[in-house]
């Protein structure tokens, strides 16, 4: 039995051996310690962060865009809640499948192709809207849900514009075209340069998630901010009106701006479009747009540039005054015309003026008179003193596409068509022709300007910008010898507008400038004459017609623009289309 | 066979008592890692850990002599059984790891740690050595435990295996081989080691490396370890609190119930909780060793030691898993992991602890 048990050095070896592999033991233990401490204390925070990294998810809700008013907040562009269809890259490998599936199961028409396009560039993450989803469609989709990984429906805000004619300025809205955007973005007009303003803040829907991203339930819920709404200078009623002002038919443009503080209160161009089918998505209609060649895109009061014809002249008559280079009351002889070098330069009324004062030559919009000022005259003062009043600038009031036009000079002949500028071309220049491209808005700006005196305040849409004023004061009777013309033209006999007055007695008294602006070059002779119209001349090489107005004439409130593409003398079309317009505004105090 | 009934009142009920509380932890901690709920985890271990208490009773009333006798014929079963597992084993997860035995899939790999164990200490008794042992007595122990670590390498169960083969090693180191053969082994284990690893399976080399710089598969291999260490390192000095764990009630956390079942438990009680824990198991570890001291019997000894290392190391070796100082190799955590043959194979350890540690060595024993 002794011989069994285990020997006393054995017994001592295997004690020895216990201690040893206990130290390592706790040395383990203490390792494993440390590094929980690590892990726990030392890198809590590091840890802590990505546990919440990991199971929260952040959902974005659209905000509303914010709405746009006109002056007296009448709303003409708005925002609404609707839904959509959405497909979600990543949720599926088989989306196409599924988005046929869905065309097939509820009829909606989907271009595959035009989808298919888009899918490629689309961002993975953000559902990419196939098409609107009616209730009955929705009850439908819910009832079939289990078919589809990929799509859902999602909540989106619309765009609506209850007025077509506001399209040409307020734009319209385009889908994101980088991963970076979620929403639809304005792209043309206010809506685009506006785009910031209008957008408001997505509200945010923090969520835990599991590790397969299903939602486990909402943590808190940040509300979507409402864009900043946007007041304009227009007025509802009279850019309705003005809009029907526009004969049909004919390609033209209407602006109207308030004397005082330069707010533009109309500003129409004929023909126009209806901005909602950019919203609705309306393709065809969209590609019929883009293709018209009417370009009903283009708004001609800001983006269309033409000669001013006649209703430049205050200008070269202010420079007169100014260089001392005519005595208002001086007369000048018009035999019909005049003539530099061995050329003849023909007023429009053949059988002349006769002796020409300056206000008779305003009013009766003689040529010669001006032709004789322009010998004198230097190009580089009427460029100058056209800039003064307006002209030659771009006015930035988040209009896309809006031109500055082009006022000639002896430098700017010399850089674009490396030319020495010519005697002839001033006296062209002097009476509106020639080289000059304003805009209907810069026409009324320029009107604006001198019945402002010269310090005049820039054109504004947003009603919520301070009223700016620029320019350089002008002598104070040169400013009312120009006026006081510019009235006869309506109110005294033989003045190109006086049939206004005597055909509307009871419409507000208006002062103004009648022009045509040449598209091709006519017998100088049959300008200004009311005849003009009846002649049997192509449509297309027809003159514009061109009218600058305001009133009332002695207390100056309201500025019309008008031009009528190939409508002929200024006298015969614009004008009563000018009168009306003020006669509206005035009436019912816009 | 048996014993006498009354030796059940000689029970270290300390020992008893610290198994219940570590085994009630691991059962709170499956219900939070079902996010609340007994099913189906909590209920099902608790109904295992019922169902094995009889046999748990019946291994401590064991007669130490039988357990001697038997040491052989134990180590034969066992090796019949993980040929058995080769061939007709059950496959799962790429492994053929289960048989079946009456309606229980068996893990005979958990079964091979005890046995070994338990005739590597017949071994060593019987040899009765007056001192240090050579290294030609240690050959036969040696080849052994290198059969069934490869036996269970080849299932493959590469963290079974080491373990086996570990305790193998700790059984020879303790039975006092001569030091200097463990450090020239450690040598040239260090000096092979390149060539060892071209003997590793592609995922098992995967895991060491990604184990080495998880951020090299962040979603995929690494995911495990980055996922158990957020789980861990979020719950901080004193945890989330209970049910609070978000990284493994929202699903973060894979096989969270059985070989990251800490990283549940961490991420609840934090730093505190989790050297508590530790405190416990290495209390566990000694209550037995302790009494090692007072024995005289080699296989008793052995037996004692090397039994109550065994879910000690085996605790050590899954919680360095989960906070990265180890590869994942899958070794469950004693009591905690979700498993039936991890638990029934524990308890028999246990019952095997509380047996000899009332052992009366005044009577005589063994031959």
């Amino acid at each position: 039995m002794e011989k069994n048990k285990t020997s006393e050095d054995s017994i001592k070896i295997l004690n020895r051996r216990s201690f040893i592999i206990i130290i390592v033991g706790a040395i383990l233990s203490f390792i494993v310690s440390l590094r929980l401490f690590s892990l726990q204390v030392i890198n809590f925070n590091f840890y802590k962060k990505k546990s919440v990294e990991n199971k929260l998810s952040i959902k974005l809700t659209p905000p509303l865009r914010g709405d746009i008013y006109d002056s007296k907040k009448n709303l003409i562009a708005g925002s609404s809640s609707l839904y959509e269809f959405a497909v979600f890259k990543n949720l599926s490998k088989d989306h196409f499948q599924e988005i046929k599936k869905l065309d097939s199961l509820i009829n909606l028409n989907l271009n595959f192709e035009e989808i298919s396009k888009q899918l490629k560039k689309y961002n993975e993450y953000s559902g990419f809207s196939l098409s609107r989803a009616s209730w009955d469609q929705i009850v439908e989709f819910e009832k079939n849900k289990f078919l589809f990984n990929s799509i859902k429906i999602i909540e989106s805000k619309k765009r609506f514009y209850p007025y077509q004619n506001f399209s040409q300025i307020i734009g319209y809205m385009g889908q994101p075209t980088q991963s970076s955007e979620l929403y639809p973005k304005g792209v043309f007009h206010l809506e685009k340069s506006y785009e910031k303003h209008l957008k408001g803040t997505p509200g945010k829907i923090f969520s835990e998630v599991n590790a397969k991203g299903k939602t486990i339930r909402e943590i808190s819920i940040e509300k979507s901010i409402k864009g900043n709404d946007l007041d304009l200078t227009l007025d509802l009623s009279l850019q309705n009106y003005a809009q029907s002002q526009l004969p049909r038919n004919k390609k033209g443009s209407i602006v109207v701006i308030s004397v005082s503080d330069g707010s533009i209160l109309s500003m129409n161009s004929n023909p126009t479009f209806d901005a909602q089918i950019f919203e609705d998505r309306e393709n065809n209609k969209i590609q019929d747009l883009l293709n018209d060649d009417q370009k009903p895109l283009f708004n001609r009061a800001f983006s269309g540039f033409y000669p001013p014809g006649s209703v430049f002249k205050p200008i070269s008559a202010l420079v007169g005054l100014q260089r001392n280079l005519i005595d208002p009351q001086k007369e000048v002889f018009c035999k019909g015309h005049s003539s530099l070098g061995d050329r003849n330069y023909y007023c429009w009324k053949k059988k002349g003026h006769g002796k020409v004062n300056l206000k008779k030559a305003i009013k009766e919009s003689c040529d010669v008179y001006f032709y004789e000022l322009a010998k004198k005259t230097n190009i580089d003062h009427i460029a100058s003193l056209s800039s003064n009043l307006g002209l030659n600038k771009e006015y930035d009031i988040g209009l896309s596409n809006i031109g500055k036009g082009l006022v000639p000079s002896k430098k700017w002949k010399k850089a674009y068509l490396e030319e020495s500028w010519y005697q002839g071309e001033t006296l062209i220049t002097c009476i509106g022709q020639g080289y000059n491209q304003t805009s209907p808005l810069q026409l009324a700006t320029l009107y604006s300007a001198i019945l402002n005196g010269g310090k005049y305040p820039i054109p504004k849409l947003d009603k919520n910008t301070p009223t700016k004023f620029t320019g350089k004061l002008l002598n104070n009777e040169h400013q009312k010898i120009i006026v006081n013309s510019l009235n006869a033209v309506v109110q005294e006999p033989r003045g190109t507008a006086h049939k206004l007055s005597i055909s509307n007695p009871e419409f507000v008294k208006i002062g103004g400038k009648t022009g045509t602006s040449q598209v091709v070059r006519i017998k100088e002779s049959e300008r200004e004459d009311d005849q003009y119209k009846s002649k049997e001349i192509d449509e297309r090489f027809k003159d514009h017609s061109v009218f600058v107005g305001y009133a009332p004439y002695d207390k100056p409130k309201y500025i019309a623009s008008v031009i009528i593409e190939n409508g002929g003398s200024g006298s015969a079309v614009a004008a009563p289309i000018a009168h009306k317009i003020l006669d509206f505004a005035f009436k019912n105090n816009v | 066979m048996f014993k006498e009934f009354k030796s059940i009142f000689n029970l270290n009920w300390i020992y008893i008592f610290i198994l219940l509380i570590i085994f009630w932890i691991g059962e709170i901690n499956l219900y939070s890692a079902a996010g609340g709920s007994l099913d189906p985890w909590a209920s099902n271990q608790l109904i295992r850990f019922l169902f094995f208490l009889p046999l748990f009773f019946l291994v401590i009333m064991l007669e130490p002599k039988f357990i001697f006798n038997f040491a052989e014929i134990f180590l034969i079963l066992v090796l019949i059984g993980l040929i058995t597992t080769l061939i007709f084993g059950y496959t799962g997860m790429g492994a053929t790891r289960w048989i079946r035995i009456a309606g229980f899939n068996l893990q005979v790999s958990e079964f091979t740690k005890i046995a070994l164990v338990i005739s590597m200490a017949k071994y060593f008794h019987k040899l009765n050595a007056e001192k240090t042992i050579g290294l030609f007595k240690s050959i036969l122990p040696l080849i052994v435990s290198v059969i069934f670590f490869v036996l269970v390498a080849i299932q493959p169960d590469l963290g079974t295996a080491i373990i086996i083969l570990a305790l193998g090693l700790v059984v020879i180191f303790y039975a006092g081989i001569k030091l200097i053969y463990p450090l020239i082994s450690i040598g040239i284990i260090l000096s092979i080691s390149p060539i060892l690893w071209t003997f590793l399976k592609p995922y098992q080399q995967n895991r060491i490396q990604i184990f080495l710089n998880p951020d090299l598969d962040p979603l995929g291999r690494g995911y495990h370890i980055i996922q158990s260490k957020i789980a861990i390192g979020s719950g901080g000095l004193k945890g989330n609190g209970f049910l609070e764990g978000s990284q493994s009630s929202l699903d973060f956390l894979p096989e969270k119930e059985t070989d990251f079942v800490f990283a549940i438990f961490s991420e609840q009680f934090g730093f505190t909780g989790s050297i508590l824990l530790i405190s416990l198991f290495f209390i566990m570890f000694l209550i037995p060793v302790l009494k090692t001291f007072k024995l005289t019997q080699a296989f008793n000894k052995i037996i004692l030691f090397v039994l109550s290392f065994k879910i000690f190391f085996e605790f050590l070796i899954n919680i360095s898993m989960t906070i990265g100082i180890l590869p994942v190799v899958g070794v469950a955590l004693p009591f905690m992991s979700y498993g039936g043959s991890s638990l029934l194979s524990n308890l028999i350890i246990c019952a095997l602890l509380l047996n000899f540690m009332s052992i009366n060595e005044k009577k005589r024993m063994f031959p």
